[in-house]
């Protein structure tokens, strides 16, 4: 085909369409137009012209909104008044989704990531998951180093949205030494959002995780306060019109803890931990005559700094998923045998049920048979027959299955109730656990049958279904030592306000009396005595110091290939007032059998498999550190690991 | 149609006789109603530069600098020949895949969104160009059938056309364009002469894939936004928000406007006004009476397009007009309704107004090719 300017293109005879049907299509086209153009001005007509004061008044009304002012978190000082923890000033860069113009998204993600060293992706991510207002910043980095914040915030033009705010945030001076009382701070949860509701948490806010900035969220917390303002379009506050209500900061709290002792403590638990390559240990030191905890050391411990810093959700997951539970407070969170500990509940229990009297004697031996079942002392002769003075200083498994026989099973759990086993102490942390105390309605709950005569034999010294938890055993103990007062453990004094005035003290609590005659809470003490007296627990009556108390061994698990069981040591104790030897006292008996001791102390090492009791050398070594004594009464090759076991 | 066919090359069109000729048939009405558009969306730019309009780097004048650069743009096309476009169709097609895939692969951004390819200070965002690439390869192909146009061969194959592309731009994730190419799609296939039957049906198809697309295709936040466009009121200060924003600041304006830059600087009303939402700062500020005069610019504008396609008497100028009006309509109708309250929030520029260089050069390259072909169409339509 040839080509020249005038030649008519559309050739009507080679298209399908007429031109009369395209006419159509043209005029549609034009009137879809005028459809369109038509629809919108008439919008626009009641935007501008019908409608222009009710939008006015919505645009007043939506400029105005409530704002919280958050306040200082309280402090939180031991019992003579050392600060444990410290408000920092911290930068974090909040985004504001909304007000990111969308085309500017990208780039905002991609300048923000590079100052930030996040993936750009994880900034939209985070930018697409908003689920509440997406004018309500969110927080996508904490702990910004100044520099970085000061770019942040000059780049403002070309960041939208993106805004520099200094917070504060927690520091533990102390670090793993008092994790486990302390606790932690964090994010605030979207559960624990709707548990709080009404209590004015902003979608942001820092809330108490463990610890007692748990327990205490509330007092540490104080009010916000609450002001009405104007704002602009972009949710910046213009002005304040009122304040609703005045903020109030957190009052601080004094802990029970003196950590002076708890530095002991940790110390005497740290070394024999290396010694006999222990993984977890607990040590507890408590006034009996208030039940104020004095110090609480459970190791492993984990450094709260790293989640007051926000940790990784990486690091989070090796701590929870390191078996030896570095999160857990062993001293509240987790459920032990007692072993021979427990001896004091079965004894006195019989005392007190007229079973047995100080003087009734009981033949021990190898061993005895329970309905058909031979069951062995730890001791391969026994002693013959013994009271029960001797019966608990030497630990004589055979004397106490008898007494749990006269006793009864569920009369046995009836005075371990009494002594706070079985239910929680109540002390102010979170996560406590209840422990075992086995009943024959318990047994029949679980495993539809009643309690064997073997078992209860078992559950007399502290093995087969008891389960204690380190408090429930130190707080007995307390009762024990100061003359039958079982008081609820506690790790708060008092409440104080911002300069220092006391809002509230926590007064010591009596859970319970027991109804147990004196003297014959006496015999036991004096019992605990005799178990140092007697070279149960080695050299340990050569401590200059009246020290009474008992040692357990917990064998727990399942059998090696010689047929042996691993095994808890435990060594629970306390010393009078006056904890010095007198000249006419030369066995301390007579100090023993008094009720003024202001000092019971309980050390825990788990699966300590030493040829010694481990826990007894732990609890030593903290008497010296605590007392000053300069002679060193530590036996270490008691810690060489043995499988050393019975008694 | 083939790419081997070369049939409009004319030494004679260069003559100074036949370019003197063809500029006299310019359409200087299309060319000034563009031109009105341009002035406005560079008072919108002016208003808001803030304090220092003439600055160097500010909105205002960056806005003039891409005008320029429009102008040049727009001239060129006018003087190209548009046929060659029909020549090289093919080439213009995988130029386009190409860039489009270009962007995808070392476009900014990591991971799910990459819109712009950056050669030095340049920011490139070559789905713009993708709108007119393809009304140009739409226009060929269905001008290349004329015996045939009606029938569904024609819809499927521009179909299948459209498809790449639109998918391109849809992973980058840009659905507002992505729609822009369906339009296009559309006016074309419909000012072509495609059988207005399959044309329904093929709407009617595309309803019915919207559940599936809804569930595998839209991003969150797309999805939110859509929610938020259903029912603004239901969180105001959250999605809604700048839904019903957009819509007070407008309302502020009354009839005729809070005047220039008298505007609400301080980002009364609205905390995004500089870029999608610019029709709304027509509204504040230059009231009732500003906004009707861009609808009615528009109405002309849009009357002028169809005019050329109308009387060029080439299946290919009508085609691509078709598809220009197409593409003008839809994103007017989408980006004004969307600050008006009456449609999604989908990130649709408005042609002319809407800050930025790429949908302006895409702009004046369509309306550049108009303009050749009114300039080419003889005087056998006139």
């Amino acid at each position: 085909m040839s080509v020249n300017d005038d030649r008519p293109l559309l050739d009507p005879g080679a298209s399908a369409v007429s031109p009369r049907q395209l006419w159509r299509r043209f005029i549609l086209f034009g009137f879809a137009v005028v459809l369109v153009v038509t629809g919108l001005g008439l919008r626009l007509f009641q935007l501008q012209v019908t409608d222009a004061e009710r939008y006015t008044a919505l645009a007043v009304q939506r400029r105005q909104r409530t704002v919280s002012l958050p306040v200082t978190r309280g402090l939180i000082f031991d019992r003579r008044g050392r600060q444990l923890v410290e408000n920092v000033p911290e930068f974090v860069v909040r985004i504001t989704p909304g007000a990111i113009p969308f085309t500017l998204r990208d780039a905002v993600a991609e300048r923000l990531g590079e100052l930030l060293e996040i993936r750009p992706v994880e900034i939209h991510r985070t930018l697409d998951s908003v689920t509440g207002s997406t004018f309500d910043p969110i927080t996508l980095k904490t702990d910004i180093p100044e520099r970085v914040a000061r770019i942040i915030a000059e780049e403002h033009l070309g960041l939208p949205g993106v805004t520099v705010e200094v917070t504060s945030r927690r520091k533990y001076p102390y670090g793993p030494l008092v994790s486990h009382v302390l606790g932690w701070t964090g994010r605030v949860s979207a559960e624990e959002m709707d548990r709080h509701e009404g209590e004015g948490y902003l979608p942001e806010d820092t809330i108490g995780k463990a610890g007692v900035e748990l327990t205490f969220e509330r007092e540490l917390r104080g009010t916000y306060g609450v002001d009405e303002v104007q704002r602009d379009a972009t949710g910046r506050v213009m002005n304040v019109l009122r304040t609703l209500e005045e903020p109030r900061a957190g009052d601080s709290i004094q802990l029970t803890i003196d950590l002076k002792l708890q530095r002991e403590a940790q110390r005497a638990l740290q070394w024999g931990m290396r010694l006999a390559r222990l993984q977890r240990g607990v040590f507890l030191v408590m006034n009996p005559q208030n039940g104020e905890i004095l110090a609480m050391v459970s190791l492993p411990a984990y450094d709260n700094n790293e989640f007051a810093r926000g940790i990784s959700s990486a690091r989070y997951r090796r701590l929870a998923r390191d078996p030896h539970r570095p999160l857990i407070n062993l001293a509240i969170s987790e459920q032990l045998p007692p072993g021979s500990t427990y001896k004091l509940v079965t004894g006195i229990g019989a005392l007190q049920d007229r079973k047995i009297t100080p003087r009734t004697r009981l033949r021990t031996k190898r061993f005895i048979t329970v309905a058909g079942t031979k069951m062995f002392d730890w001791h391969l002769t026994g002693w013959g027959p013994i009271n029960i003075y001797g019966g608990f200083a030497h630990s004589s498994d055979t004397f106490f299955y008898q007494v749990a026989l006269k006793l009864g099973i569920d009369r046995l759990a009836y005075w371990a109730h009494e002594f706070g086993f079985g239910r929680k102490t109540g002390v102010d942390l979170p996560n406590e656990t209840v422990g075992t105390v086995p009943t024959h309605a318990w047994k029949r709950q679980l495993f539809s049958q009643n309690i064997y005569p073997g078992e209860t034999a078992q559950a007399g010294i502290g093995q087969g279904f008891d389960m204690v938890t380190p408090l429930q055993l130190i707080s007995a103990y307390g009762a024990l030592a100061n003359g039958g007062t079982l008081y609820r453990p506690q790790i708060v004094r008092r409440i104080v306000d911002e300069k220092g005035k006391t809002v509230r003290s926590i007064k010591p609590e009596v859970a319970r009396k027991l109804p147990i005659d004196s003297s014959l809470l006496r015999v036991m003490r004096v019992a605990a005595r005799n178990v140092l007296v007697v070279r149960h627990t080695y050299n340990f009556v050569d401590v200059p110091l009246v020290i009474s108390g008992k040692s357990g061994t917990a064998e727990y698990g399942v059998r090696d290939s010689k047929g042996r069981l691993p095994f808890h040591s435990w060594f629970v104790g306390w010393v009078p007032k006056d904890p010095k030897r007198k000249a006419g006292d030369p066995n301390g008996f007579k100090a023993a059998g008094g009720t003024d001791s202001e000092l019971v102390f309980l050390a825990f090492a788990y699966d300590s498999r030493t040829r010694g009791n481990a826990a007894t050398e732990i609890a030593k070594y903290f008497l010296q550190l605590h007392y000053g004594i300069q002679r060193d009464y530590r036996n270490p090759e008691l810690m060489i690991k043995d499988n050393f076991y019975g008694q | 149609m083939g790419a081997l066919r070369l049939h409009p090359a004319r030494i004679a069109g260069l003559s100074p006789r036949a370019v003197s000729h063809a500029w006299s048939v310019f359409d200087i009405q299309l060319a000034l109603y563009a031109l009105a558009l341009v002035i406005i969306g560079l008072l919108m730019a002016f208003t808001n530069s803030g304090d220092a309009p003439l600055e160097t780097g500010s909105v205002f004048t960056r806005a003039l600098m891409w005008m320029a650069i429009a102008i040049i743009v727009f001239t060129l096309a006018a003087a190209f020949d548009y046929r060659w476009s029909s020549t090289f169709s093919w080439l213009i097609y995988l130029v386009n895949i190409g860039l489009l895939v270009l962007t995808l692969v070392i476009g900014s951004g990591v991971g799910g969104v990459s819109r712009w390819v950056s050669i030095g200070p340049l920011q490139l965002q070559f789905s713009e160009m993708a709108k007119v690439f393809m009304a140009l390869v739409l226009a060929a192909w269905v001008a290349g059938r004329p015996a045939k146009v009606e029938s569904l061969s024609t819809i499927i194959g521009a179909v299948l056309l459209t498809a790449p592309p639109l998918a391109l731009v849809l992973i980058q994730p840009d659905l507002g364009t992505s729609l822009v190419l369906g339009a296009i799609l559309v006016g074309t296939l419909f000012m072509a002469g495609a059988s207005i039957r399959w044309l329904v049906a093929g709407g009617v198809l595309v309803v019915a894939l919207i559940p599936l697309v809804w569930t595998y295709v839209l991003q969150d936040y797309q999805k939110q936004r859509l929610i938020s466009f259903l029912d603004p009121a239901a969180d105001p200060s959250g999605s809604g928000f700048q839904l019903l924003q957009s819509q007070i600041a407008v309302s502020s304006g009354g009839v005729f406007g809070r005047g220039l830059t008298n505007g609400t600087t301080g980002a009364e009303y609205l905390p995004v006004q500089t870029t999608d939402f610019v029709f709304a700062r027509v509204g504040e500020e230059l009231g009732f009476l500003g906004g009707i005069l861009v609808l009615v610019l528009f109405t002309l504008l849009l009357w002028r397009v169809l005019v050329i396609g109308w009387r060029c008497r080439d299946p290919f100028g009508l085609a691509f007009a078709g598809g220009v009006a197409g593409m003008l309509l839809f994103q007017l109708m989408v980006n004004a309704g969307m600050v008006l309250g009456v449609m999604p929030i989908t990130g649709i520029p408005l042609p002319f107004i809407t800050h930025g260089g790429a949908s302006l050069i895409s702009t004046a390259l369509a309306l550049g090719l108009l303009e050749s072909i009114a300039m080419r169409q003889g005087r056998a339509g006139g």
